[in-house]
């Protein structure tokens, strides 16, 4: 039995004569990974962004688990089951590894508004935070500062703060952008292993990726579905091959 | 016990905060041998301008919010016990409520508008506010308009100021019980997010918390300490006026942080240390160079502002704990 | 409250303004362009005054003197760019205050050395003291006229020099979006140069026009810097459009509160507490014009677009 986690109904936004998202619709289920691909400039991260809420739709509906967000700040929709890795590494450079996962760790269990009490010497937190970085294997790195530790490490942490808060609804933007292929293949597995706990919406250029994690993929032309399926629908799509992926490839 | 554990961590999170401490505790024993109890009113200066530089810094290093108005807060603190007593209120306790009160009040409401402005913007809004309530005081002739009020030092219920040595001692527990506050706050978790918000607020606001709420508390925090300053301010001088939140005084205060270091704790009060010894002594070395321009220190306290810019890196604290870094480093290799 | 009065306060509050605008024009280019917080632009309006002064002194005549001040405003922008202000760029907000508020000290005590403590006053030739009617019977000050008219000429060379030239559409560029005119192959530092450079000089103008007005003396451009902060912020960093717009609107209110507030307030209280309350709510009002304007618009009237 699949569970509806997010449903984008008629979902459009443009920016003066610039149309970012056009009549869209979109769901995801729970334990599925479903893949926005398409050119650059098809509207795949300003989607993204709109379901996160740091841009807002002109018009259509956001649903998460049945509830309509709309109108609801990120942070807000963070409480509420969404978790977001962005395209370019976010994380808090000026602190340590463990500490990055320390602040998410108060933050998910909502004990972060405490004047007194101090934030490092928790062992409850020490040890949910220990949790956090042995998911994607950066324990090791604990004590080094975000700003010092490798690019495809910080894609690690980025992607570990995204799975931090449990989200229902996981939002990967680019996740292995820039990481080489051997931590590609690493964060390709970790992002499969932990699939059946939410639902997630996966942008990537790398292909192999995508097909290798997908259960659906949606094709997106300047704002538009042009295809939607499974991986193996997608790739046997001549509209798809006619306009994205080539058909020499 | 725990409570004691607790103060030792904090002691030991901050040693040249202590030291800072202990030795202004002491002074007032110096300036008695030495018989120059002309110092101890620079040293109440000191720990006044210090205290509220203390609380500006909450935002400014560890919130990452530039506020340029927060002379404001001192006004209002000062104002406070003027018009007590203007309205024959002359207890001290009532006055420091009254300040922290206003200021507590005002700053959430600047703090809710200027808040949602972000970088040059919040600056200059925050400057704006500060002027308003600079002009507001001006405009206020019941309680001296322009020239301002006199005060009188307030009854402190069994402790009367008459001695300036207890208004001294006033003036450092009020200090220490500042920085205290700011060690735990700093070392709290709510202290930890800020600091997490001046790093980079978009990944706190991603992590579920609202950056604002946070960002408000420690502004109102941070005028409240200013307005605490600012109340014990009028009573070291017995007067008040609009001058005391002049825009330059805000800047003042910027200077003071980041001349000390704006992301150590201690920076504050380090600046506001050289920033009182400088304007001492700088017009004495000037009249030794050039005995005729000796009032015009300026001229190499400006370009000293300049060059703590362009050289340093994170202000006197830095070059101090660069200092201590490499002299211990050589005591371990021999 | 007569006709030939609010013209009058009407006039005033377009001279203030046009003279805002030549401090805020530049300044709002620094701080939108550089991401610069340049609180030493109040100097360049001292030293312009102070250079037009002491060349009419010198040389006995007006204009030669404000001739011989322009160049001089426009060095010491280059200068002080290329000196100090470059090395500022990179740097955060707070330092950016730090070292201009130096820059502030420094350059009063300098005037202070130079000049002495004490105002200069500047006396206008006879040519320009006299009044003109703007209506019969309401006499102005042909000076102040003069202001006005140069206020508007350099603003619509400004417009032109912005809107209509290769130069401009870079400075457009640059305001949008600071990164872009880097990688769009514009040498962004000789760029940066030419705007301080005109910035100053635009600010100096605007101390030689307020010189025969006003007194002459160290700190001078202070509240004027802090009035155009308020004109850009209003404005919107960076757009040049909405600091003439927003500085007329702030000389109008300025000058007007000034002199009808009080006016209104004696129906509230004796005459003596109007007249010291007036002038200071008529400055309150410009502040709380200015946060009005950004709890709606956070980014001022008019923010530049890329």
């Amino acid at each position: 039995m699949t569970k509806v986690i997010l449903e984008l109904k008629d979902i459009s936004k443009s920016y003066g004569a610039l149309r970012a998202t056009h009549k869209l619709n979109l769901s995801v289920n729970k334990g599925d990974v479903h893949a926005l691909i398409g050119p650059n400039g098809a509207g795949k991260t300003t989607l993204i962004k709109q379901i996160y809420g740091s841009e807002q739709p002109d018009s259509g509906q956001i649903l998460l688990n049945g509830e309509l967000i709309n109108n609801t700040s990120p942070s807000v929709r963070v409480r509420k089951g969404i978790g977001r890795s962005f395209q370019i590494s976010n994380v808090l450079l000026g602190f340590t590894v463990l500490q990055n996962a320390l602040v998410a760790e108060l933050a998910r269990k909502g004990e972060a508004f405490r004047f007194f009490e101090p934030a490092f010497s928790n062992p409850s937190l020490l040890s949910g935070a220990h949790d956090i970085l042995q998911g994607v294997g950066l324990l090791h790195q604990a004590e080094k500062l975000a700003a010092e530790i490798s690019h495809g490490e910080r894609r690690l942490l980025e992607l570990a703060l995204a799975i931090a808060t449990n989200p229902k609804l996981l939002l990967l933007d680019e996740p292995m952008a820039g990481a080489g292929a051997e931590e590609s293949r690493h964060i390709t597995s970790i992002i499969k292993s932990l699939k059946s706990q939410h639902a997630t919406l996966l942008i990537e250029h790398d292909m192999d990726a995508v097909f290798k994690l997908a259960d659906r993929i949606t094709v997106l032309v300047e704002g538009e579905t042009i295809a939607s399926g499974t991986p193996d629908e997608i790739s046997n799509n001549s509209a798809v091959r006619k306009a994205y992926l080539g058909d020499g490839d | 016990m725990q409570a004691l554990k607790r103060s030792l961590e904090i002691v030991k999170s901050s040693p040249t905060l202590f030291i800072l401490l202990l030795g202004f505790g002491l002074f007032p024993i110096y300036t008695s041998i030495t018989d120059l109890p002309f110092w101890n009113d620079i040293a109440m200066r000191i720990m006044l301008l210090g205290m509220a530089a203390l609380g500006l810094n909450l935002i400014l290093g560890f919130g990452g919010m530039v506020s340029f108005g927060h002379a404001a807060f001192i006004g209002i603190g000062a104002y406070s016990v003027g018009i007590s007593q203007f309205y024959g209120i002359d207890n001290g306790w009532l006055h420091i409520l009254f300040a922290l009160l206003f200021c507590a009040v005002v700053g959430l409401a600047i703090g809710f508008l200027a808040l949602r402005t972000k970088g040059i913007y919040f600056i200059m809004i925050t400057l704006a506010f500060a002027q308003m309530l600079y002009f507001f005081f001006v405009s206020l002739e019941v309680f001296g308009g322009d020239d301002g009020m006199g005060v009188d030092r307030a009854e402190f219920l069994i402790i009367d100021l008459w001695d300036p040595l207890r208004l001294y001692y006033l003036i450092w527990m009020a200090l220490f019980a500042v920085c205290l506050l700011l060690l735990l706050i700093i070392n709290s978790r709510f202290g930890v997010i800020l600091q997490g918000i001046k790093d980079n607020e978009s990944r706190i606001e991603a992590m579920g918390l609202s950056a604002l709420r946070f960002k408000i508390i420690a502004y109102v925090l941070s005028a409240a300490v200013c307005g605490l300053a600012g109340a014990l301010f009028a009573n070291w001088q017995e007067y008040v006026s609009p001058d005391i939140m002049h825009w330059s005084r805000s800047g003042e205060l910027m200077i003071v942080i980041i001349l000390g270091g704006l992301s150590y704790i201690a920076g504050p009060l380090i600046g506001a240390i050289v920033f009182f010894l400088l304007e001492e002594f700088l017009p004495e070395l000037l009249f030794f160079i050039a005995p005729n321009y000796s009032e015009n220190w300026m001229i190499i306290f400006g370009p000293m502002l300049i060059a703590v810019v362009l050289f340093t890196k994170g202000g006197l604290m830095a070059i101090f704990h660069q200092i201590y870094l490499r002299l211990t480093r050589r005591q371990g290799t021999t | 409250m007569t006709i030939t009065l609010l013209l009058e306060q009407v006039f005033n509050g377009i001279q203030s303004g046009v003279t805002l605008f030549l401090v805020a024009a530049g300044l709002t280019l620094i701080l939108g362009i550089m991401d610069l917080v340049f609180l030493a632009h109040g100097a360049q309006v001292m030293i312009g005054a102070y250079a037009a002064t002491g060349f009419t002194l010198l040389t006995g005549n007006f204009y030669l003197g404000i001739f011989l001040a322009i160049p001089l405003t426009f060095a010491s922008g280059y200068l002080l760019e290329y000196l100090i202000i470059r090395h500022l760029y990179k740097r955060d907000h707070m330092e950016q205050v730090l070292a201009t508020f130096g820059l502030i000290l420094f350059f009063n005590e300098l005037i202070r050395i130079g000049f002495g403590p004490a105002a200069l006053f500047s006396n206008l030739p006879p040519s320009l003291s006299g009044f003109v009617y703007i209506l019969p019977e309401t006499p102005y000050p042909a000076f102040r006229l003069i202001v006005i008219f140069v206020g508007l000429a350099l603003a619509i060379s400004i417009y032109i020099l912005v809107a209509k030239t290769r130069m401009g559409a870079m400075v457009r560029a640059g305001a949008a979006n600071p990164d872009m005119t880097a990688a769009l192959g514009v040498n962004i530092h000789m760029l940066r140069r030419f705007i301080f450079s005109v910035g100053a000089s635009l600010a100096g103008v605007a101390g030689m026009m307020l010189a025969p007005l006003t007194v002459v003396e160290p700190g001078m451009g202070e509240p004027l810097l802090i009035l155009s902060l308020v004109v850009i912020i209003i404005g919107g960093i960076g757009s040049v459009r909405g600091a003439f717009i927003a500085a007329v609107l702030v000389g109008l209110v300025d000058t007007i509160g000034r002199v009808f507030l009080p006016e209104m307030l004696r129906a509230f209280m004796d005459q003596s507490a109007a007249d010291g309350a007036g002038p200071a709510l008529a400055s309150m009002m410009i502040y709380i014009l200015m946060a009005v304007i950004l709890v709606f618009k956070p980014t001022g009237l008019f923010p530049p677009k890329g």
